[in-house]
């Protein structure tokens, strides 16, 4: 198998260095098309910010040399001095198995980490734009994306916030049935205020009100946002109607004490109010704990129930690398199946036991005496049939390589072939 | 039929111990398999009671509900009927467990208790008395499920607020849903009450020439329904939210237990016939 990856990634390089060979879409669509043109090579890629990757797949004999494919990414983006223990070579079983890996997230510097998915789908993708994904890379990929999509389905490796941010809105969620018909208030407009206030309408809020001191910063988190924005001095008028607060402030006091909530809270006629206190200095004061239907998390909280999410998906990991394993075995049996010699025999065997039935079934309407021409006339009308195409799975025609595995995968799956049974008769 | 009857009133309990058995493996375990059978064995298993319940009401020649121990059984069917109801339609399952286990514990009881009774009283047969116990039995369904999404509220509600993040919080709805599901079960409940003590009062005098208006378990239906009409009426003005009408439905859970047993069994009045 002339399979190949060069990978640059967070285990091999820090971000300076990634950062350097990070890919657009359109420079990836440009890029695939030389690598074809130099190197008469499939060829498939994604780049994130946390690697890029070069998945290659050769129809000549010849191992495919490693140095020309880094060499034409480190031309593409003219970073000739990017030493070569910042990359990672790969081959066969190996790159297929990494492959597996990146895809059902146990590769990533976040753990179950839900977007490379997509990221590995958009290098399938891109790959088909230009031309070069060739038949053997449509279909690693499309196994590698079948096994992502196991490892979220059948394990909880992308389970669970992972981010501050994220981890307040999930816990919102926790609380609220229907966050569409709910009201938030964030109080800031600094970055983790932008990033709440961003999952929050990711999470599809009723209505989401931005205020802070500086109403230029409030206007432009508002406008990035979909918010509306609420005068600094005037938010406190507000609270009765609101059920999630995100305070995200630098200031000496508390923005909101027990007593104020307290006189709110008698005031409002609705559920639980929950609070996510994310500014340091604390912006609200810890006392509205004990208040009934209140429920206040401070980074110390959020950052616990990240860590116990982080727990919990590492623990998944060796269920997720178990279907690694099972779905690399099964690709591997599949690629053995492409190899011409065992294909012909599982062919033979096939239509020979499709002869035997059937002459056992009929031979009873034969004359005892031409029982046995009957045997050798169905048997040379099959040895017949077969010849031509067993010479031309053989000798290959005059196809490519790339060619002669799709006729040989198309043959398989034409007849029902079963990999399984054909490795069994390999081995 | 009489063999079939007290086969199944054996085997019923032990049914009921594999469903919540199963149930359990699915939420503690996170067992893949016990995911896909558990509904398959809950219908198989409330299919089986509804089976039981007729052919007991065949045999006898009265529908089962004139002893607690009767009445116990077609509770657990109604909790069961009712959970089932609710996890095709929320196409949920994470509150069987708690639940189902309601649903055991009543079936349990019945079996190690109930009688086979030939005779009852004529009056047992109206169908007055079908609606005054037929309303009070809904009733009661009611109750149980409103207390047990009331105790899974409770819960979730302590591990937030103590940022706890164990099964329970990884599991469980959140906490609007069930304190929805609870408030739908203690409205349900203090409707079927009350139609079950209307059609009691109008139908007592009629019947009993011993009525007594003191009678033990009459004055403790009367102020369990009280309990809720005054839990509606103060979500109602919003004096109350989540929490505190949560505790109520767990308070009237564990009355309605009281008034069914301890009252029931030890003060004596005119709704016992045996």
């Amino acid at each position: 198998m002339n399979l190949l990856c060069v990978s640059i990634s967070h285990n091999t390089a820090p971000l300076q260095v990634r950062e350097r060979l990070w890919f657009s879409p359109e420079e990836i669509r440009s890029f695939l098309p030389t690598v074809r043109k130099e190197l008469n090579i499939d060829a498939a890629m994604f780049s994130t910010c946390n690697r890029t990757e070069l998945y290659a797949f050769s129809s000549d004999a010849h191992p495919l040399a490693f140095d020309r494919l880094r060499d034409l990414l480190i031309g593409a983006k003219s970073v000739h001095d990017i030493p070569t223990d910042s990359f990672q070579f790969l081959t066969g079983v190996d790159a297929i198995d990494h492959l597996f890996r990146v895809a059902s997230g146990v590769d990533s510097l976040v753990i179950g980490d839900v977007q490379i998915l997509a990221q590995v789908k958009d290098g399938l993708f891109r790959a088909q734009e230009a031309g070069t994904s060739g038949f053997f890379l449509t279909k690693l990929f499309h196994a590698a994306l079948h096994t992502g999509k196991r490892a979220r389905r059948e394990t909880r490796i992308g389970e669970g916030a992972v981010s501050v941010s994220y981890a307040a809105v999930e816990l919102a969620q926790k609380i609220f049935d229907d966050l569409h018909q709910k009201t938030a208030l964030v109080i800031g407009a600094g970055e983790m205020a932008h990033l709440t206030a961003k999952h929050l309408r990711g999470k599809e809020i009723g209505t989401l009100y931005i205020t802070n001191r500086t109403p230029e910063r409030s206007k432009h988190l508002a406008e990035m946002v979909n918010a509306t924005v609420i005068p600094y001095e005037e938010f406190k008028d507000h609270l009765g109607e609101i059920d999630i607060v995100v305070a995200s402030v630098t200031a000496e006091e508390y923005v909101l004490t027990a007593h104020m909530l307290k006189e709110i809270i008698k005031r409002r006629n609705a559920g639980a109010l929950f609070l996510i206190d994310i500014g340091v200095p604390r912006n609200i004061d810890p006392a509205v704990r004990k208040l009934e239907n209140v429920f206040l998390y401070d980074l110390d909280n959020l950052n616990g129930l990240v860590h116990e999410n982080e727990t919990k998906r590492r623990n998944e990991m060796p269920k997720v690398t178990r279907i690694v394993a099972e779905e690399q075995a099964e690709f591997t049996v599949w690629v053995s199946g492409l190899h011409a010699t065992p294909t012909i025999a599982a062919l033979s065997d096939l239509i020979e036991s499709i002869r035997k039935e059937e002459v056992a079934k009929n031979i009873n309407r034969f004359d005892p005496r031409d029982r046995e021409l009957v045997d050798l006339v169905t048997k040379r009308i099959i040895n017949k049939i077969l010849h031509t195409p067993i010479v031309n799975l053989k000798n290959g025609s005059d196809e490519s390589h790339s060619e002669r595995l799709h006729t040989i995968s198309a043959l398989r799956k034409l007849f029902g072939i079963d990999g399984e049974k054909d490795a069994e008769h390999e081995a | 039929m009489g063999f079939f009857v007290d086969s199944i009133n054996i085997l019923l309990p032990a049914f009921y111990f594999i469903v919540v058995w199963t149930y359990g493996k699915a939420f503690f375990g996170d067992v893949v398999w016990a995911k896909t059978v558990k509904p398959r064995l809950l219908i198989s298993t409330v299919s089986l009671h509804f089976l039981y319940l007729l052919a007991r009401a065949i045999e006898f020649n009265h529908p089962p509900v004139t002893t607690l121990f009767e009445i116990l059984t077609v509770l657990a069917f109604c909790v069961a009927l009712a959970y089932l109801m609710i996890e095709i339609r929320s196409k949920s399952g994470e509150t069987g467990y708690f639940i189902l286990n309601i649903a055991f514990f009543f079936q349990f009881i019945s079996s190690a208790f109930i009688r086979d009774l030939l005779e009852v009283p004529e009056i047992l047969r109206s169908n007055f008395f079908g609606l005054h116990v037929g309303a009070a039995l809904l009733g009661y369904a009611a109750i149980t499920l409103s207390a047990v999404y009331g105790f899974l509220y409770l819960m979730l509600y302590h591990q937030i607020k103590a940022s706890k993040f164990g099964m329970i919080y990884a599991k469980l709805p959140n906490l609007e849903t069930l304190e929805r599901m609870s408030y739908t079960g203690f409205k349900m409940a203090f409707l079927f009450l009350g139609i079950a003590i209307l059609v009691g009062f109008l139908w007592l005098p009629q019947t009993f020439l011993d009525v007594s208006y003191n009678d033990p378990k009459l004055v403790g239906t009367i102020l369990l329904w009280l309990l809720y009409g005054i839990g509606i009426a103060a979500k109602w003005l919003g004096e109350w939210k989540g929490r505190k009408v949560m505790i109520l439905s767990v308070w009237g859970f564990g009355l309605t237990i009281f008034s069914m047993t301890i009252v029931n069994l030890f003060f004596t009045g005119f709704h016992n016939f045996y």
